[in-house]
């Protein structure tokens, strides 16, 4: 049996495969030690861990370490000079009229920063020899004296030459046997020392964290017979057996909507579309990406709580609406919907504990696309008078009725995930309108339709249990290992050759990381180049298959740039600007095989045949149909609520469902 | 034209997106360093008389005056008169602009055949010319700063490009009055992919939703940003309010120069005199009057407004700003002014000593707050001119419950450091050798001032130049409500054995094996020292922010 387990903020889903059998289940987080929910999860499938032969797991157990600074306690050490460069930054504030602006603070103290004398050159030559008698003489003795967890090594130009931190390590390490080192060669080999030194800080501050989390999952599963592979997500969209996390938690950050999107990719090829607008609606936030071909794109660089952190991650843009959303008027009359939250606590009034402002679920409930008697498949009653008075000041001020501001709080939350979704594409130079919008999570699927008439998109695609598409995407998720590295030069007839000399180095060093993991079996390789116009400080990536390297010419590959760089800024290539590149990512992937077909969840929910829906600003009769009762072929014609065990979907008038063959539900816009 | 309430909060929304979409392009597909990665350049959105109704958030300088800058242009070539391909530039401060390195372009957004905007973005070039790399600090008078554009129309096709492939007229004269062309000529063409991309957004939203109902938004939401301000303002008790602040020093020797402010809170409307200020300045610390109304409203705007208020027409409108002709803030032509960074800084904590009087719990002390301009030119003799400029801060004054962040750009700018190994990379002929905090340098209090910090440059080649400007090197950040001052900055050269110290304003011929060393200051304490917690005192302390000594004299400190 393979089992995917994802813990969430507020929920812990898990989705089971055995054979053709799927399981469904959602259980509250726990969120002190979160793998007490997983377990629960499990008891609650009623799935025996003996049993699990793949166990995939995604949790935020890194990315909270870093948002409530629990991580370890490490030091930080740097070229002579720069021992300050976590706390200095990049100069800048985020914004620039706040007059009491704090930095992000770094995960470790200016006391426990440390210097040695050293220095390399941008081409890798030494400038500075290391001073080996000064380290062993000040630095290891400071070090041992610390009682850090873990070492984190930062120094200048380390990615044009590892040897100095690869020297300080084995000084270290000799010295200090049991105390963890990350060094930045390692964890991220790219220029930009604050950026670098940042990611190789938070990877020694959440390592330790990452390895008593998976120490305690791992002996828990041992102990109730586990004996399957156990494997862990990235923030990349792949997955890695739990062991190589022990070297690299860092990749672990984010994971919950990366798993998301996987998902659903997964879901979506099986009706034959790879060009999707995926995005995914919860409590607080809405995750959006833009997928091109069934592959998400890339972003090198994300930050946690304001802290770059310079590893692949897929190119996710999350904006502050959710169902939880509150609905206000700002001191200038103008109407806002979030980004503050109502959270789980109290949360929206209509879960009657003691919120009164309104959020956006109040405005479904208002409306009528949520039904007080359907929530949660019928698990959660909610107050629906709480949702109305909430919003009677709102339709006060607002010179109209309560159905009129839960109409006009549903426009502005539709209009904020359509930026979002313009950040993504239009902003990338891709036009919306050429893909299939595909909603999830548990408030996605009521805004979709909403969503597509906004911006022009006439296809979506509902997947079965909306809900709960992050624990689907971890258990479709490939192996994936993406390796990118700093590596400078204008192009010139070289080049070509050159990259395929690092590809090769990359694949001996990649595969047999795989090898020792266990990870067998055909693999496929990936390559994207990042370059620029010289001059240029930004790049952009480019995906190159790497079999095409040795027929690639120079100026192809400057084409391609151009190509890319024109999408994005409207211009390119002037006056014969010549191409630099800075570096590259080279990927390697094992594929997974398909999953089986996941069906809806019944509800077993009774329903009437119908319910008021307000919408377009009068009152209509929507159909009620039970989204696990939607056979293949049925076509259900809006408007309609498509009610399901995780989540509802909304089918205006004028739009039309049907599930096709895989599964998934259709919805057009007629005419 | 009435809206309805959710249109017009959804395409206000639209509006401030697109301003926000050409300032990251800007940055993003620009070559200098000081663009790409101090980011200092802004973009904005214009409606069609050229008030600002939304802006890219980078740079409070730039961002004050975009529509002022526009009207002179909006004068001399009507929107009436513009035809597709027609765009404004200008850059000279004494027709509107502000110092000649900011060069602001605007291009007209067409629809239906009438100009609906405007679509603008300034950058601050590396090099404009004038009598020396980067910055001239030896500059008497404008012309030697860098080459004067009055307001022009100039067309894309026949100014720019050019018909036959060689490059417009223009476009030519630009490039050949630049020292670092690659990186100048490449920034004016990310200006103009930002402003294709306001052209663009705009011209969708038109299309989207008639033009009707876009006028009527951008009218909207300045009137929407004006009654914010009007709102926070009336909160604050009516009164005239006095603040002055000083420069150390016109770099000629003078001693002082100040900037006098008196602040009428009246209601809901706020005026700022700098009568009494000090008399221009030989140098080029003058001050455009354009610079001065940014630095007014800025101060104004961050002290007593919600910061998520956007920065339009409509937040000018409630603040009445003057200077006397002739003074340091408002100069005669042709004095030189491209160090007006420095006294719109003084106008600015003039203006925030003034307003403390009125809301003490909403201000903070004055921090190092100079800009500080550093530049590093060789011309060599292969390769030719090489450039390295840098904008520096230093340590933010504290407030009522916060220390004064460390080592960040100053109030009324937000440029970004250059990263170590980026110079490694782009420069042959210096290296850095170190980028530290400078402990001891926060003013003590109640909450302490930030701290400055320095960096170190080794020479490797003879005849590179160092040219910079700054202040507070004999003066220092005052604290507030009893806080002491943060410390002062400096700028020294190490030369066999030997420290020569420059001054606040100056340019020095360099030597293989110098050490340039700049060291910005401290930023001033809020409230009494002995008020401080001491167990704030012992994790600075233990973090060696501050010394030992320091630790324990702290609550005498003031």
């Amino acid at each position: 049996m393979r089992v995917g387990i994802e813990v969430g903020g507020t929920f812990t889903d898990l989705v089971s495969v055995d054979g053709g059998e799927v399981r469904v289940v959602k259980v509250p987080s726990t969120p002190r030690s979160p793998d007490i929910g997983a377990f629960n999860a499990l008891g609650a499938a009623g799935i025996a861990a003996a049993s699990v032969t793949d166990l995939v797991h995604g949790s935020t157990v890194a990315t909270n370490a870093i948002l409530e600074r629990r991580g370890a306690t490490i030091a930080f050490v740097a070229t002579q000079g720069f021992r300050d460069i976590l706390f200095l930054q990049r100069h800048d504030r985020r914004n620039i009229y706040d007059l009491h602006y704090a930095k992000p603070a770094p995960p470790v103290r200016r006391r426990d920063c440390f210097e040695v004398a050293e220095r390399i050159a941008a081409d890798g030559t030494v400038l500075t020899p290391l001073d080996e008698a000064a380290v062993a003489r000040e630095l290891i003795p400071a070090l041992a004296a610390g009682g850090y967890q873990a070492v984190a090594i930062c120094l200048l130009s380390a990615y044009a030459s590892p040897q100095h931190e690869m020297r300080l390590m084995a000084l270290i390490g000799a010295a200090l046997p049991g105390l963890r080192i990350a060094a930045s060669h390692a964890v991220a080999p790219e220029f930009r020392e604050y950026e670098r030194a940042s990611t190789t800080a938070l990877s020694a501050y959440v390592q330790p964290v990452i390895d008593g989390y998976l120490d305690r999952f791992e002996a828990t599963l041992a102990g109730a017979g586990f004996t399957g592979h156990f494997s862990v997500m990235q923030s990349n969209g792949g997955r890695m057996p739990a062991t190589a996390m022990r070297s690299n938690a860092i990749s672990a950050l984010l994971s919950g909507p990366a798993a998301g999107v996987v998902g659903a990719i997964r879901q979506a090829a099986r009706s034959g579309r790879g060009n999707l607008v995926t995005f995914d609606m919860g409590g607080t936030s809405t995750d959006v990406a833009l997928v091109q071909d069934g592959e998400a794109s890339l972003a090198p660089e994300t930050e946690v709580d304001g802290l770059p952190i310079r590893t692949p991650v897929l190119d996710i843009v999350t904006v502050g609406a959710g169902g939880g959303s509150l609905v206000w008027i700002d001191d200038g009359g103008m109407l806002r919907v979030g980004p503050r939250s109502a959270g789980a606590e109290p949360g929206p009034a209509c879960y009657g504990r003691g919120g009164t402002q309104p959020t956006v679920t109040d405005a479904h409930v208002v409306r009528g696309t949520i039904r007080p008697d359907a929530f949660l498949g019928g698990g959660m009653a909610l107050d629906a008078e709480a949702a109305h008075r909430a919003f009677a000041d709102v339709a006060q001020r607002l010179g109209t009725d309560v159905r009129g501001a839960a109409a006009a709080a549903i426009r502005l939350a539709v209009a904020n995930i359509v930026r979002a979704i313009q950040l993504v594409s239009t902003e990338r130079g891709r036009d919306p309108r050429d893909y299939a919008l595909l909603p999830f999570g548990g408030a996605g699927p009521l805004l979709a339709a909403e969503i597509a008439e906004e911006i022009g998109i006439r296809e979506i695609l509902v997947p079965p249990n909306p809900g709960v598409i992050s624990a689907l995407g971890l258990l479709s998720a490939d192996y994936v290992k993406l390796r990118g590295i700093t590596r400078r030069m204008a192009l010139d007839a070289d080049t070509p050759g050159l990259i395929a000399a690092d590809c090769a180095r990359l694949r001996t060093a990649t595969e047999a990381e795989f090898a020792a993991l266990g990870l067998d079996g055909a693999l496929e390789h990936t390559l994207e180049l990042d370059m620029r116009f010289i001059g240029q400080a930004f790049e952009i990536p480019v995906a190159v298959d790497p079999a095409e390297l040795p027929r690639l010419t120079v100026a192809a590959l400057a084409e391609r740039f151009a190509a890319a760089h024109r999408r994005v800024y409207l211009h390119g290539g002037e006056a014969g600007r010549k191409v630099e590149l800075v570096g590259l990512r080279f990927g390697v992937r094992r594929r997974l095989e398909a999953l089986p077909e996941v069906k809806e969840r019944a509800a077993g929910l009774r329903r009437p045949a119908t319910a008021e829906v307000v919408t377009g600003g009068a009152a209509v009769q929507a159909r009620l149909v039970d989204a696990a009762l939607l056979g293949v072929g049925d076509v259900v014609a809006g408007p309609a609520l498509v009610e399901g065990y995780s989540s509802t979907t909304w089918v205006p008038p004028g739009w039309s469902g049907a599930r096709d063959a895989a599964g998934n539900m259709l919805l057009r816009k007629e005419g | 034209m009435q809206l309805d309430p959710v249109e017009y909060a959804i395409l206000s929304q639209s509006v401030i997106a697109a301003a926000r979409e050409m300032g990251v392009k800007l940055i993003r597909s620009a070559y200098s360093t000081i663009l790409r990665e101090a980011r200092d350049g802004s973009a904005a959105l214009l409606d069609a008389a050229g008030g600002t109704v939304a802006q890219a958030e980078l740079i409070p300088m730039q961002l004050g005056s975009i529509g002022r800058v526009f009207q002179p242009c909006a004068a001399m070539f009507p929107a009436a008169t513009l035809e597709e391909g027609d765009f404004l530039v200008i850059n000279d401060p004494y027709s509107g602009g502000q110092h000649l390195q900011d060069v602001f372009f605007f291009h007209p957004v067409f629809f239906e055949g009438a100009v609906i905007g405007f679509a603008a973005s300034v950058a601050h070039h590396l090099d404009i010319g004038g009598g020396s790399p980067g910055l001239n600090a030896g500059a008497r008078d404008l012309y030697a700063e860098g080459l004067i554009i009055p307001p022009m129309k100039v067309n894309m096709a026949r100014d720019w490009y050019g018909a036959d492939g060689q490059g417009g007229g223009f476009q030519r004269l630009l490039r050949a009055n630049v020292r670092v062309p690659q990186q100048t000529m490449g920034d004016f063409d990310a200006q103009i992919a930002a402003n294709a991309i306001g052209v663009l957004r705009m011209q969708e939203l038109a299309r989207r939703y008639g033009v009707a109902k876009l006028r009527a938004t951008m009218a909207g939401l300045q009137d929407y940003s004006e009654r914010r301000m009007r709102a926070a303002i009336s909160a604050v008790p009516d009164g005239t309010y006095h603040g002055e602040a000083s420069l150390d020093t016109d770099g000629l020797g003078s001693g002082k120069v100040t900037v006098r402010a008196a602040v009428t809170v009246a209601g809901d409307g706020i005026t700022v005199d700098f009568a009494g200020t000090d008399p221009q300045v030989g140098t080029n610390l003058n001050a455009p009057f354009a610079s001065v109304i940014s630095a007014s409203v800025s101060c104004l705007k961050a002290a007593l407004t919600s910061p998520d208020i956007p920065f339009n027409d409509g937040s000018l409108r409630p603040i009445t700003v003057t200077a006397p002709p002739g003074c340091l803030l408002n100069p005669r032509h042709p004095a030189p002014v491209r160090a007006r960074m420095l006294s719109t800084s003084r106008a600015w904590n003039a203006v925030m000593m003034a307003i403390a009087q009125a809301v003490p719990e909403k201000v903070i002390a004055q921090g190092y707050d100079t800009t500080t301009a550093f530049c590093l030119s060789w011309l060599s003799p292969v390769s030719g001119w090489s450039v390295y400029l840098e904008v520096y801060g230093g340590g933010y004054g504290a407030g009522l419950g916060n220390d004064g962040c460390d080592a960040v750009d100053n109030p009324l700018s937000n440029c970004s450091n250059t990263p170590v190994e980026a110079m490694d990379q782009d420069f042959s002929f210096f290296r850095v050798l170190d980028y530290a905090l400078r402990p001891d340098s926060c003013g003590s209090g109640a909450r302490r001032g930030g701290l400055g910090f320095s960096r170190s440059y080794a020479i490797l080649v003879d005849g590179p130049l160092v040219s910079h400007y700054s202040d507070r090197f004999t003066g220092q950040a005052s604290g507030i409500f009893g806080g002491g001052p943060g410390a002062s900055g400096r700028c020294e050269v190490l030369r066999d054995g030997k420290v020569i110290s420059l001054r606040s304003q100056d340019s020095f011929g360099l030597q293989r094996g110098d050490v340039v060393t700049i060291s910005l200051g401290g930023g001033g304490g809020y409230g009494k020292p002995a008020e401080r917690p001491a167990a704030l005192v012992a994790h600075d302390l233990a973090d060696g922010v501050i010394s030992a000594a320091r630790a324990e004299a702290w609550a005498a400190q003031g």
